[in-house]
């Protein structure tokens, strides 16, 4: 379960919002153990899981806080927006009010975290299209009109579950490249490893390469 | 740490740091605590200073080697760690399985579920009342042009104590010496029936708030001076506390956790009222010396910040001000104590609205944290409760494979928080549901994710979860504490002396050179001639931190010079654009190359110390690393230099003489 220490060059910060019900835990669940969760309890303030992806040739690990969505929990979760370089805003395309609220945890989302966080915006439960409640183009709109990445995402078939998390990390990644990423400014929600020569030296005995690890 | 750490790597061919496995990280922390021992002994050609806890700035200039106290610091760490890890170790099975975890703190003190704060993390309230971080905010608010709220509010916070501190010693020593009234009973005033004037309340109310350094404790007590009581002006002036301390507790933004000053002054209201200390008292009121007195100090703020033809007024209405006027010359030319009390909550309000979030994100409260973290004194509180820490133990604690531990205590934290902000208005169905959650997970006998918690603990949860009308907000305080102190005893000490925490700490430093820079770009003048740093140091309030700091950036960037080419990350970073000169004379006339180092400086005492880095630190590409820990070095010496003193030449030019030695 543990992962080989220092075979990923960063850790990126991720936070899950969203309200309750919406489908986060299971999100991550399926991110991080490929499995769906039928009847998980609701979270208790946060969870925690990660996950290792490559991104452009980069071996990148996820740390993944998973906020509950009760409005009771929300001004403990706040604390934890500090520092993401990643947000995950998810709601339910089966219930119209989870998508309304959006603006609200938008609001959250940006007053909280750096400028330069990805936030993606995540349309879960897209297996049950029979009960659909918020058009795809509607909520494509929404993101655009606010910059954010859009996907509509099931955690329970794991459809699009990965490019989720992948997405929003290339996106970091490549605001790291361009620059418009300061890896320098306190709480960028990005650890930097050492690049990869000094990289080779340490992890020169052979180890398995694993992509998949526990939470 | 890193150095070290790769160093164990080539030459004894150990699993890197083999954080999985006890047996690894016991072994390869073993042969960096040698390591590291041997690094000390070198460095220790010079007296060094025993105390890590304070800043002992004499000593620090004596070593001519500062990173010594980082050193230290990390070594203190390591030390503890190596002792107390081992000795758990010893006691319990070689694994680290979830039922092994020390002896789960049952053995230690008590858990402070009070103990919400760390120090990387500020509110507007804690920054002004802590004397550690108050230079750093100085400093920030100094490149705003904003730090004349700042002294105000100090200011105005001092005046406020230190007078209520002087009438009450005067009405004191009048009840002491008039005949009318006895020392012990004077204070409890039999009279007053209905007043709950306990002397000792007010000083709990004070334990509460360790970070108060402006007011002593017996002037936080507006305990009414008995001669203004007997005064028909008195009334007015309690109208106006009441008015003023009614609008203290309804001022926005006070954060819920330190009880501040004058949040306080509403539950004393009563007591004040009515807690006369005497009656009939002979004086006619204070001494005409201590109202003179009184009322110098606050003409003298007055006039520096309040006045309209003040060099730098504050920002308040004509109407505060005529109000602050009235205070100041009372009708019987007794001044109000609180008079600026309206405008420190105004001054207060635009501090925490247009310039805090700013100062939170800037290298100077990068600098603040980053003297607390290498203070050799790092509590578990102060990482827990600071996100960036938390981003790093966390990443920790998931390669001890310890996620659960943490993973509990936030999430018992969280539920036990949202549950007392709510003061008993809850819930109580919906409380133990949640309850319930975390019994499922961590507690029962099936549990998803079992910490081993003993049956006492368990059986315990049971009853507090299943308690008529739900679970109480310190349903889970036992195995909290527990696991505080699990993660205290067992896991910090190991993160402090690991390599996450020391990239923890270059990380806060690098983005603290990198502001420096392009803040010093954006705030400096052309450096060309031989008096642009010294009026750069007049113009920054104290002159010697900005000369000193020029003097720093000199050695940096003679030393990125050398690494750029090495330093693939530097490629992103223009740190440099824009500065196109040569060298430069610093306040003592000393030229100082930004190309290359001086090649005159022989072996000091501090190159002796960088010879021993290098005799660990071999090759070229390992500068980079070796640079990080100058830089903790240099930080550090920033400090103390901003901190210390501004005295004779020769210090300054003893500090100097180190820096160019230390660079060889």
């Amino acid at each position: 379960m543990a992962t080989a220490p220092y075979n990923y060059s960063y850790i990126f910060k991720y936070i899950i919002i969203g309200d309750m019900g919406v489908g986060k835990s299971c999100l991550l669940h399926q991110f991080t153990e490929k499995k769906f969760m039928a009847d998980c309890p609701h979270t208790i303030g946060v969870e925690f899981g990660t996950r290792i992806m490559e991104v452009s040739g980069q071996k990148i690990k996820l740390q993944i806080w998973d906020t509950a969505g009760q409005e009771r929990f929300r001004a403990v979760t706040r604390s934890y927006y500090r520092g993401a370089a990643g947000a995950l805003m998810v709601y339910d395309i089966t219930r119209r009010s989870t998508y309304n609220h959006l603006s609200s945890w938008l609001t959250d989302a940006r007053n909280l975290t750096n400028p330069s966080t990805v936030i993606i915006l995540i349309g879960n439960k897209a297996d049950l299209e029979a009960q659909r409640d918020v058009t795809y183009e509607e909520a494509k709109q929404f993101a655009e009109e606010n910059g954010l990445l859009f996907l509509e995402a099931s955690a329970k078939t794991g459809e699009n579950v990965e490019d989720a998390f992948l997405e929003a990390a290339k996106k970091i990644y490549q605001n790291i490249q361009d620059g418009s990423l300061d890896l320098n400014a306190a709480e960028s929600g990005v650890q930097h490893k050492p690049s990869a020569p000094q990289g080779g030296r340490l992890t020169s005995e052979p180890q398995p390469q694993r992509e998949g690890c526990g939470c | 740490m890193y150095i070290y750490c790769y160093h164990i790597k080539r030459h004894y061919v150990f699993p890197r740091l083999g954080l999985n496995t006890n047996r690894g990280t016991e072994t390869s922390i073993f042969i960096q605590n040698i390591l590291f021992r041997r690094l000390i002994k070198v460095a220790q050609v010079l007296p060094h200073s025993p105390s890590l806890s304070g800043r002992n700035h004499h000593a620090i200039l004596e070593a001519a080697g500062p990173s010594h106290v980082a050193i230290n610091a990390i070594s203190a760490n390591m030390d503890s760690f190596a002792r107390g890890r081992t000795a758990i170790l010893k006691k319990q099975p070689s694994h680290m399985e979830a039922a092994h975890f020390g002896d789960l703190g049952r053995s230690s003190v008590n858990y402070q579920v009070q103990e919400t704060r760390s120090r990387l993390s500020k509110t507007v309230d804690q920054i002004l009342r802590d004397n550690v971080a108050m230079p750093y905010f100085i400093q920030f608010m100094e490149t705003h042009i904003a730090e004349h709220l700042v002294r105000f509010w100090l200011e105005a916070e001092s005046f406020r104590s230190t007078t209520w501190s002087r009438v009450r010693a005067h009405s004191l020593n009048s009840v002491k010496h008039s005949t009318l009234a006895e020392p012990a009973a004077s204070l409890e005033s039999p009279d007053s029936p209905d007043s709950p004037n306990d002397p000792s309340r007010p000083l709990t109310l004070d334990q509460g708030d360790e970070e108060d350094t402006f007011s002593s404790q017996t002037s936080s007590r507006p305990h009414t001076p008995s001669p203004q009581d007997t005064n028909s002006h008195t009334g007015a002036l309690i109208g106006h506390r009441n008015s003023v301390s009614s609008e203290g507790a309804a001022r926005p933004g006070t954060p819920h956790l330190q009880p501040s000053l004058r949040s306080e002054t509403p539950t004393r209201q009563p007591s004040s009222r009515t807690g006369t200390p005497v009656k009939g008292q002979s004086t006619s009121g204070l001494s005409d010396k201590l109202m003179k007195s009184i009322e110098r100090d606050a003409v003298n703020i007055f006039t520096k910040y309040i006045s309209p033809d003040a060099a730098r007024p504050i920002p308040i209405t004509e109407q505060i001000r005529n109000d602050i006027v009235a205070k100041i010359c009372g009708e019987d030319g007794q001044v109000d104590p609180n008079c600026f009390v309206i405008a420190q909550s105004v001054v207060f309000s635009i501090i925490e609205e247009q310039h805090f979030s700013e100062f939170l994100r800037s290298h100077y409260f990068c600098k603040y944290q980053i003297e607390v973290l290498t203070s050799g004194s790092v509590f578990l509180a102060d990482i827990l409760f600071c996100e960036s820490a938390l981003f790093y133990f966390s990443e920790y604690m998931e390669k001890e494979d310890a996620m659960n531990v943490l993973q509990f205590w936030l999430a018992a934290e969280n539920f036990q928080d949202q549950l007392a902000a709510k003061k008993g208005q809850y819930d109580g169905q919906e409380a133990q549901n949640d309850a319930m959650i975390l019994y499922d997970k961590y507690f029962s006998l099936q549990a998803t994710n079992p910490l081993g918690f003993g049956d006492s603990v368990r059986m315990e949860i049971e009853s507090n979860i299943c308690r008529e009308g739900g679970p109480l907000p310190d349903c889970f305080n036992t195995p909290l504490r527990q696991a505080w102190t699990t993660m205290e005893k067992v896991y910090m000490p190991g993160f402090l002396s690991s390599n996450l925490y020391y990239k923890y700490l270059s990380d806060l430093i690098n983005s603290v050179r990198v502001d420096e820079f392009t803040g010093g770009n954006a705030n400096t003048t052309p450096e060309v001639d031989r008096n642009s740093s010294v009026t750069e140091g007049s113009q920054a309030q104290q002159g010697t931190k900005k000369a000193a700091v020029k003097i720093l950036k000199n050695f940096d960037e003679a030393i990125t010079v050398d690494i750029a080419s090495l330093d693939p990350e530097s490629l992103y970073q223009r740190p440099y654009a824009g500065r196109m000169t040569f060298g430069k004379v610093n306040e003592l006339g000393q030229f100082i190359r930004e190309a290359e180092p001086e090649p005159d400086v022989k072996k000091s005492k501090g190159s002796m110390f960088s010879q021993a880095m290098k005799k660990w630190v071999q090759g070229n590409s390992d500068e980079a690393q070796e640079e990080m820990a100058w830089k903790i070095a240099k930080m550090i010496v920033n400090d103390v230099m901003q901190q210390g003193h501004q005295g004779s030449p020769e210090v300054k030019a003893t500090k100097v003489h180190l820096f160019l030695s230390l660079h060889s």
